[in-house]
């Protein structure tokens, strides 16, 4: 999370060095976490059983990914980013499953996180957010900490991209050691979809409503910002209509699936296929990609699955 | 039991209701540590509910018990309370005022801890004063006014007062303040301040109240309350002397109390002291006549006075004299200003005509007549609401409805799940409605409207269509479709603009609250379509 610190901001430097010539140029320079240890990884789960064992396929999908303890270290302050934005029953799939959350901060306890949190700037009021998605009755069994979206915990910082620059950031995000992005799968009207990088959004204050008017550039400034450790999209229930806040049981379908990817591109194109949809249909995944965040290419990561 | 004991216990109890209205006050919102079991959300209806009996004082109010029952002829559950401090006060007198009223021990305290005066001065301002009788011209404007359907016990009942100024005004006030200080301490680059400033925010805000909230008129409802507060150094308990009307209603009552002050004349040095620390301004000194619609019980004269010459005793034979001092010319003023407020108060035409179009109450919202029969304009439902959408009115309402609860869609939304407000409203104005109620009907509380004069997709300004992200119906009221506009360059642009369906839509007004054009947004909720008024619809059927 070094992109703060540079001494002269790289859309100043643009400017200066003629613009949107060498802008199309710049992706090459940066590096994704994806590939830090050479190869990056995509690991799928999926259960033919329904209702299925969530919390099993949780912890079979991480085993085969080489254990929570290859990503988190002992010590680590972990926050997890679940999209629990709106004040909707789980059933609903308008957030991010419980289950699924529950494991993963245990499975972050069991790793040795010193603290884990649970973070995230909901749309609707946060406290009801956070109450009825299932997040506060969570923090409650696990000891996560719940990190509400206090005035406080914004604070301006400069992005550095294209579209957005001096923006009030959820603080806990920059602080933490590792960063868990963990989304629900949904259809989204404006976006196409909302996977990992679009749940960015609930990492910032500021004017969100306006960030609509040029949104994947948006999200893909915020997911050059905001670079996870991990991205798990839960997909057991998603959302296939009237996203992405739905209301209704007629606007889930059950996937049971879920995606872990160290490379944000990656997991959010491969999530597309639930929705039969390319992902070079979205905007914000084929910007991100050229923008050298990650690949749609899975052929370049090892790839691991697990069924149940 | 010696009377000093008694004196203690009064001091006691005064300080412990205190406490216990603001714990009820601070309880009055909806806590961060809240969570229903999402396991068993799909088998069992779970609704977010306060668990303290927050409506504790307005429950043992009988001016809110009396008013609400001459106005709407319903009886408020949970004002059996009420009733038995009725009975109590017709055996002990005002105790109410002396032992529990939170309102009056604020008085109490101000004008007891440092008086303005002394000597003989302080006991010339405890004399009583043909001003005491406005206390029950208060009393009966409000009563004759509640019977033609205007309930104006609120405005002036102790303890939606007290609830009022300190939950609209003085406690968000010093939040605000506060929130400057940790604003600045979060903005240092410091760490160990901004780290501090989260710590007092988490300690805070829960006393205080989440997310700053704001209140129009708050100023106003604040200044009011200093004014009252102010004037004790006037007179001791001014407010309770003069002004209060539940203190009236409890000096009527007094006059059937067997508790009385005995007073021996003989013992009488005429040292004044009594007279000096007399709460009620009751006249307790033997020469001359002593009130005991005034006396607020506070035992005080009994005592400080030097020689016992006053005594307070059971007396079951012979009537209390005097009555209560009222004043007939002030009795056919309040009967002539009772009658003709409700009227007047008509002619705005809010409820024979038409509806005001900012007139948006909370969800589960009497039809508008009945819901002034009952509203105490207390704000409670200010207080809890989750989003501060729920506002004192201002004009909204009319003169009628001044300080009633209306909803600013600029400020907060209401919440789709949220059914807080129609589980705390002490007098049932807000019926009571479960999420499962207010979903399925549904309970609409006003339309939305798109203004294409300032929609960013409508007037070729770009892409937008938050409103239909954040529409929380299913299927969503604010559907989009795509148009074709010509962009500033004369290019055609096809844009997303939205359109809203008035039969999905409930008017909770997130739309307005998340549209990006603020002050007056793009796309606004007016009052018409509300479910609770049958004149204020819009389309033949939904």
């Amino acid at each position: 999370m070094n992109s703060h610190h540079f001494p002269i901001s790289r859309r100043h430097f643009l400017k200066l060095a003629g613009g949107a010539a060498i802008y199309s140029l710049a992706p090459a320079s940066f590096s994704a976490n994806a590939k830090e240890d050479g190869r990056g990884f995509i690991a799928e789960g999926f259960s033919s059983k329904d209702p299925c064992d969530v919390v099993a396929l949780t912890r079979k999908l991480f085993e085969v990914s080489g254990g929570m303890s290859k990503f988190i270290s002992k010590g680590d302050v972990v926050v997890i980013k679940p999209n629990i934005s709106w004040a909707r029953a789980p059933h609903l799939a308008a957030t991010t499953n419980p289950e699924v959350l529950e494991t993963v901060v245990v499975l972050c306890q069991e790793a040795g996180a010193k603290k884990v949190r649970i973070a995230d700037h909901t749309i609707y009021e946060a406290r009801n957010c956070f109450a009825v998605t299932g997040a506060a009755q969570i923090a409650q069994k696990t000891g996560a900490d719940l990190v509400y979206p206090l005035s406080s915990l914004m604070k301006d910082m400069n992005l550095h991209g294209r579209r957005l620059e001096v923006w009030p950031v959820f603080i806990p995000f920059v602080e933490a050691d590792k960063v868990i992005n963990l989304p629900i799968a949904k259809v989204h009207s404006i976006s196409g979809l909302t996977l990992g990088m679009k749940n960015w959004i609930g990492a910032v204050g500021g004017r969100r409503s306006a960030l609509h008017q040029d949104i994947h550039q948006s999200i893909v400034d915020l997911a050059r910002f905001f670079k996870p450790t991990l991205t798990l999209i839960d997909a057991i229930r998603i959302m296939i209509a009237n996203g992405p806040s739905g209301g209704s049981p007629t606007d889930v379908a059950v996937a049971n699936r879920l995606i872990l990817s160290n490379d944000p591109v990656a997991a959010d194109a491969m999530a597309c296929s639930l929705f039969k949809i390319q992902p070079s249909d979205i905007g914000h995944i084929q910007l991100a990609q050229k923008w050298g965040l990650g690949t749609t290419d899975f052929s370049q990561l090892n790839r691991y699955q697990v069924m149940l | 039991m010696k009377i000093k004991h008694l004196i203690y216990i009064r001091r006691i109890s005064q300080v412990l209701f205190l406490l216990f209205f603001l714990f009820l006050l601070i309880e009055t919102r909806l806590p961060k540590d809240f969570f229903i079991d999402y396991s068993l959300e799909v088998s069992r209806q779970q609704d977010l509910r306060l668990e303290i009996p927050v409506t504790f004082f307005f429950d043992i109010d009988p001016l809110v018990w009396l008013s609400a029952l001459l106005s709407s002829q319903k009886w408020i559950s949970g004002t059996g309370w009420a009733l038995a401090i009725i009975g109590l006060t017709l055996f002990l007198g005002r105790f109410f005022c002396g032992f529990i009223c939170p309102f009056g021990t604020l008085h109490h305290a101000i004008g007891a801890v440092r008086p303005s005066t002394k000597g003989s001065e302080h006991v010339s301002r405890n004399e009583k004063i043909p001003a005491h009788k406005i206390k029950y011209a208060i009393f009966l404007l409000v009563m004759v006014s509640a019977l033609f359907g205007l309930n104006l016990a609120g405005i002036m009942d102790p303890i939606s007062f007290l609830f009022r100024f300190l939950a609209v005004s003085i406690m968000p006030a010093i939040n605000i303040g506060i929130k400057e200080v940790f604003d600045a301490m979060a903005a240092s680059d410091f760490k160990i301040l901004s780290l501090l400033s989260y710590t007092a925010e988490i300690l805070v805000s829960p006393i205080l109240g989440f997310g700053y909230p704001a209140y129009q008129t708050g100023f106003f409802i604040g200044l009011v309350g200093l004014v009252i507060l102010f004037l004790n150094r006037i007179r001791p308990r001014f407010w309770c002397r003069i002004l209060c009307p539940l203190g009236a209603m409890f000096g009527l009552i007094s006059y059937f109390s067997p508790l009385r002050l005995e007073r021996n004349e003989n013992r009488c040095t005429g040292c004044n002291k009594c007279m000096k620390h007399c709460q009620g301004a009751a006249s307790p000194k033997p020469d001359i006549v002593w009130e005991n619609s005034e006396c607020v019980r506070c035992f005080n004269c009994q005592g400080v006075c030097p020689e016992n010459a006053l005594t307070f005793k059971f007396k079951w034979h012979g009537s209390n004299k005097p009555a209560p001092d009222i004043g007939r010319r002030a009795v056919l003023i309040s009967l002539g200003t009772g009658v003709a407020f409700p009227f007047l108060s008509r002619l705005d035409g809010q409820i024979h005509h038409s509806t005001d179009a900012r007139l948006i109450r909370p969800p589960g919202s009497l039809p508008e007549d009945q819901f002034l029969e009952l509203c105490q304009r207390c704000g409670m439902c200010m207080k809890v609401c989750p989003t501060n959408a729920i506002q004192p009115s201002f004009g909204e309402a009319g003169i009628a409805g001044f300080w009633t609860p209306v909803l600013n869609m600029t400020i907060g939304y209401c919440e789709y799940s949220c059914t807080l407000c129609t589980s705390i409203c002490p007098t049932g104005a807000i019926e009571l409605l479960s999420g499962k109620d207010k979903r399925e009907r549904p309970v609409r509380i006003g339309s939305s409207f798109v203004d294409r004069g300032k929609c960013l997709p409508w007037t070729a300004n770009g892409p937008c269509i938050v409103c239909e992200e954040v529409c929380p119906t299913s299927p969503k009221a604010i559907v989009f479709q795509e148009g074709d506009v010509i962009g500033f360059k004369k290019e055609p642009i096809r844009l997303k603009q939205p359109y809203v369906n008035l039969q999905q839509c409930i008017g909770c007004g997130i739309c307005e609250n998340k549209c990006p054009v603020k002050g007056v947004p793009a796309i606004r909720v007016i009052s018409s379509g509300e479910s609770r008024s049958p004149k204020n619809q819009i389309l033949l059927f939904s």
